[in-house]
């Protein structure tokens, strides 16, 4: 899933400090897309499969 | 009430964002993993506080930030300062006709304050808007648009990058010979 995307409907047209005409918000953008597309360790799925395992043994519905 | 599949299947795919916004606030892959596991395990816990139909990434963007300071005092705080003695410390080379180095970028991003690096990360990167920013911060939406401003002149401080919406050399320079020409 990208990160690129704006999650508040925000309009980045014109005037944005941090906008595509920014070196800064180019850069920040550069930098974080990066941290995102990295490969997400197996660890985290793990993780969530054994909460899902663990879940009916702690809470009853 | 369990975990819906929907549910899970979205914490999966928020992955990949809480792990940067994670690295952004704690400039460390250990720690920032450990974050996230953190998160994780909260998030599934009081799942039944999250509302369906609202924004899943800023309640998880919330919960791993408050996850990331409660840590940090336990640690005791180490303290950043906001008035540049870091910055002294480090050399960060000009940018050179706007060909600036993401290396470099990252060590300035490194140098800011967790409040205006945290600001200006999911204003300028994580795609939040101001609201949403000061929903996660947990302050004023004047507070967020005042870190962000900090922290982008700031940073174009350390990289020596000039005001780029501001009035350069080259207006005042036109101004004066403007003026003397009459």
């Amino acid at each position: 899933m990208k990160d690129s995307t704006v999650a508040g409907g925000r309009s980045r047209a014109g005037g944005d400090p941090l906008g595509p005409n920014s070196e800064i918000g180019r850069k920040l953008k550069q930098y974080y897309d990066e941290l995102v597309s990295d490969d997400v360790p197996d660890r985290f799925a793990q993780l969530l499969a054994q909460l899902e395992t663990a879940e009916p043994a702690r809470k009853k519905d | 009430m369990a975990v819906s599949q929907d549910f899970k299947v979205d914490l999966l795919g928020a992955i990949p964002s809480l792990r940067a916004f994670a690295v952004s606030l704690s400039q460390n892959a250990d720690k920032a993993d450990d974050l996230v596991q953190e998160t994780l395990v909260k998030a599934w816990d009081k799942h039944e506080s999250f509302q369906p139909g609202t924004n899943l990434k800023a309640w998880l963007f919330t919960i791993l930030r408050n996850e990331f300071y409660s840590q940090m005092r336990k640690r005791g705080r180490e303290v950043q300062d906001s008035d540049g003695i870091m910055t002294s410390r480090l050399a960060v080379h000009p940018a050179q006709q706007g060909q600036l180095d993401l290396k470099d970028f990252r060590t300035a991003l490194e140098q800011l304050p967790e409040d205006q690096r945290e600001a200006i990360i999911l204003i300028g990167a994580s795609g939040f808007s101001y609201e949403e920013a000061a929903e996660i911060c947990g302050c004023a939406v004047g507070t967020i648009k005042s870190r962000v401003s900090r922290a982008r002149a700031r940073l174009q401080d350390i990289l020596k990058i000039s005001g780029e919406d501001e009035f350069g050399p080259d207006a005042i320079a036109t101004h004066v010979i403007g003026s003397s020409a009459a």
